[in-house]
């Protein structure tokens, strides 16, 4: 167990080294000084108290929660590529629940829209999942074109019958203070909802470690020819609460990201997260306690991107290839990894 | 002497660190069929796919027809006029069995296909194996896979034919046959080369026999020359022997064990859908402390009774009763009992996270589980330095124990044992029917479903015979390779 850890936490290491050069050789390649990006990108993360916690830590937020969502699918089998779908979906309960519930008090308000918000991602991972079961249709394919589905509707409501009462903007109202997380830092914008990805992310961990629905899920996940056969286990129920349950957690990573920071669902809420989830969960070695960790260092790459294209001149779409770059190492690595042991033996 | 068709010196091949072949010898002659006997694991493998040309050697020569070669590639072998039949099937899955023969036949831009029909059909009435020639490869069954795989070799029209563990998978009056064949291709002066891991099969055909252990040619003589005893011991070394594993105990068992209570009811029962042929109306009663012995050609509908007496499908029609201590040895370890990428404590509670004393509400008890893994590990003498392997990194016997060992700990009302021993050497092949005897002995209703004849005949209470998803019981007079291979007759030619 031990041994696996460090091997996971080498991969991870020597993916963003690899990551580091291949992304100073582009920017030597564009005509840029990769020692100058290389500062502005640290300063625009790091360099100060406020801008890790408001910037790096708030942009990380729905990054693990995708993360934990695509690496929990992953481990039991299920390729989940619906992050974005789900997330969307989230939002789109979380703030409908918001703007309807606005008499309520704070103290029933917010669970709600984080309720509704889990079972908007849960409804939309409930549609893969039963093409899945009850058709055999991979839930690759599907999963991509629900992220399309909700990606407009969310489109849609701004448009139409979520837009705000003004009906100017393509948004919505605002929600009430009662329906918004609290500041988790005084002076920053950290919300609460970074408290709530870590403890996810601890709660998942034991789930998969200690709890039978977890070894179940680990189980189906590896084999399921040997978790029905040996383990006697129902895969088609394990991989259906495993949809749902992911779908949920990409869901609150909307409903989050609505209550708060943004307090308005807009077009365009998310630059991609569902998708760079992917990038994160493989990083994180689909392990919860690791997806934090590769939570921060994407938030912190999409941090310092912005100060880059500031200070530097660099085009932020460059962290695009930086993230491509990352999965493309961790894969690798991987491959060589269980090559070499082959060999090895 | 006949004349050498094709002969290998001091052939040395290693994978990795390990070292497969160490100074192998063979010599095949014209007009002979070799037997190459060795237990699990001493190359004999290795050594036919040096000869087919699907190997290289490391060291070593090889000479055909008097000049020495270097095969790069299987079809420089058959150009010699070699062919070799595999026992892990070199077939492609999807096409249908005409295009497999077919394969590698084509010549230019005709149509091989159709020229291939003629000469398969000819070669199938001659010869008496037959297969569905427009089947698709994968819907066959392990017995017309064999066949086919047979087949494709004797179209090729060889001088020397390799037949690697040919007969594990057929009928008796279908290895009689194929023996009767080998002969007859002998007598046209080809060699044949044929292995078979059970003894008595080989001394039934062979005219010379070699024998390798740990991938050195240790003996190189002819049948009557020596004793059984003492081709085992050349066979096995000091190693303990499985009697049934080699196929010199196959008497059947003298002495009856007296039934106890009936642990496990079938009342006619009938699956439709699964692997196979479906079973129809079959009813069976298991009672304590016998051994039920299920012997079928594969395909035969063996594959759902075992998977309906061990819970793992319903029936269709039918009722059938199951006792709450229920262990199944499934027949392929390594992608249903066991997860490769799990370690020993993990494939541990895969088959006891669902038993209420390991569990805690929605936890599972993981330090009981470890500890029950850990007396696994020693009482079973599973070759692991911790319970934190993974299991994909064992030797198949050593995955067998702990699959073994898991399910006797569950086991305590009945056992289902579906093909226990395939492909295990003849140590751990021991391993697992002394457990087996032990189980029974404490009461423990056992079900053991093999397409090894022998091991039914040896371990089993109550012989039943399989064909086409009907339970024949074989009278005590019948117990016999050709009693119980007669009930299996029909079956062997039902999907043909």
């Amino acid at each position: 167990m031990a041994k696996d850890v460090r091997a996971r936490v080498g991969v991870g290491v020597v993916a963003v080294g690899a990551t580091a050069l291949i992304g100073a050789v582009l920017l030597w390649w564009g005509g840029y000084d990769p020692q100058v990006a290389a500062g502005a990108m640290f300063r625009g993360s790091f360099g100060s108290w406020n801008t890790f916690a408001s910037i790096t830590l708030v942009r990380s937020v729905p990054l693990i929660l995708t993360g934990l969502a695509v690496s929990l699918a992953f481990r039991a089998g299920v390729w989940n590529i619906g992050a974005e779908g789900q997330l969307y979906a989230g939002a789109i309960a979380a703030v409908w629940v918001g703007l309807r519930g606005a008499t309520l008090p704070a103290l029933i308000l917010v669970p709600a829209v984080l309720m509704a918000a889990t079972l908007g991602g849960a409804a939309w991972a409930m549609v893969p999942a039963l093409m899945r079961l009850r058709l055999g249709i991979g839930e690759v394919i599907t999963t991509i074109l629900m992220n399309f589905v909700g990606i407009y509707l969310a489109a849609y409501m701004v448009h139409g019958p979520l837009q705000e009462s003004r009906g100017v903007f393509p948004q919505t109202d605002r929600l009430v203070e009662a329906a918004r997380l609290p500041i988790l830092v005084p002076s920053t914008r950290l919300h609460l909802g970074f408290a709530l990805a870590l403890l996810l992310a601890a709660g998942l961990a034991v789930l998969l470690r200690r709890s039978t629905f977890g070894f179940q899920l680990r189980a189906v996940g590896a084999s399921p020819e040997a978790a029905r056969v040996a383990g006697r286990i129902r895969t088609g129920r394990v991989v259906l609460a495993s949809f749902l349950v992911s779908g949920g957690i990409a869901g609150i990573a909307g409903g989050v990201e609505i209550s708060g920071l943004t307090y308005a669902l807009y077009e365009g809420l998310s630059p991609g997260w569902g998708y760079t989830a992917i990038a994160v969960a493989l990083l994180g070695a689909l392990d919860p306690i690791g997806v934090v960790v590769a939570g921060v260092f994407f938030g912190a790459l999409q941090a310092g991107a912005g100060a880059m294209q500031r200070e530097a001149g660099v085009p932020a779409a460059w962290v695009g290839v930086v993230e491509a770059s990352v999965i493309l190492t961790v894969l690798a690595l991987a491959r060589l990894r269980a090559v070499g042991r082959r060999g090895g033996s | 002497m006949s004349e050498v068709l094709a002969r290998l010196d001091g052939i040395e091949r290693r994978f990795g660190s390990v070292v497969a072949l160490d100074g192998a010898d063979l010599i095949l002659r014209a007009g002979e069929v070799h037997g190459l006997l060795g237990a699990n694991g001493a190359g004999k493998t290795t050594l036919l796919n040096v000869i087919g040309g699907m190997l290289r050697p490391d060291a070593g020569t090889i000479e055909v027809g008097g000049s020495v070669v270097s095969f790069q590639t299987p079809r420089e072998a058959w150009t010699c006029g070699i062919a070799l039949a595999h026992q892990h099937f070199a077939l492609v899955p999807a096409q249908s069995v005409l295009e497999n023969l077919a394969l590698g036949l084509a010549r230019g831009w005709a149509d091989p296909v159709r020229d291939v029909r003629a000469k398969a059909l000819k070669l199938m009435d001659r010869i008496g194996l037959r297969v569905p020639l427009d089947s698709r490869v994968d819907h066959l069954g392990v017995g017309d896979k064999q066949r086919l795989e047979i087949l494709k070799a004797l179209l090729k029209n060889p001088r020397v034919l390799v037949l690697d563990e040919p007969t594990a998978v057929l009928a008796p009056n279908e290895i009689s046959g194929l023996f009767a064949l080998l002969r007859e291709l002998a007598a046209e002066g080809r060699a044949v080369v044929l292995v078979a891991h059970k003894l008595d099969e080989v001394l039934m055909v062979a005219d010379r026999l070699t024998v390798l252990r740990a991938g050195r040619t240790v003996l190189s003589t002819v049948p009557g020359d020596y004793e059984i005893p003492d081709l085992v011991r050349a066979m096995v070394g000091a190693d303990p022997v499985d009697a049934i594993a080699i196929g010199v105990d196959v008497e059947p068992r003298s002495t009856k064990r007296e039934p106890g209570e009936s642990v496990a009811h079938l009342d006619r029962v009938s699956v439709t859908g699964g692997p196979g042929v479906d079973l129809e109306e079959v009813s069976l009663h298991v009672y304590r402390g016998q051994v039920v012995g299920v012997a079928g050609v594969e395909g035969n509908g063996q594959r759902s009774l075992a998977l309906l007496l061990a819970g793992r499908v319903s029936a269709t029609r039918g009722s059938v009763t199951l006792p709450e201590g229920l262990g199944f040895i499934p027949q392929d370890r390594s992608t249903e009992g066991l997860i490769a990428a799990f370690d020993l404590t993990d494939n541990v509670a895969l088959a006891l996270h669902r038993v209420a004393a390991y569990q805690d509400g929605p936890w599972l008890r993981w330090s009981e589980l470890t500890r029950h893994a850990e007396t696994i590990h020693e009482r079973f003498e599973v070759q692991a330095t911790s319970t934190s392997v993974l299991a994909g990194s064992l030797s198949g016997g050593n995955q067998q124990r702990v699959v073994v060992g898991r399910e006797l700990s569950i086991a305590t009302d009945l056992l289902i044992a579906e093909n226990p021993t395939r492909g295990l050497d003849v140590a751990a092949a021991a391993f697992v029917h002394d457990e087996i005897r032990r189980l029974v002995a404490t009461g423990v209703g056992v079900v053991l479903v093999s397409t090894d004849l022998d091991e039914v005949l040896a371990l089993s209470d109550r012989v039943f015979a399989m064909t086409r998803g009907r339970l024949l019981e074989v009278d005590e007079g019948q117990r016999s390779r050709e009693g119980v291979g007669a009930l299996m007759l029909g079956g062997a030619f039902a999907h043909a």
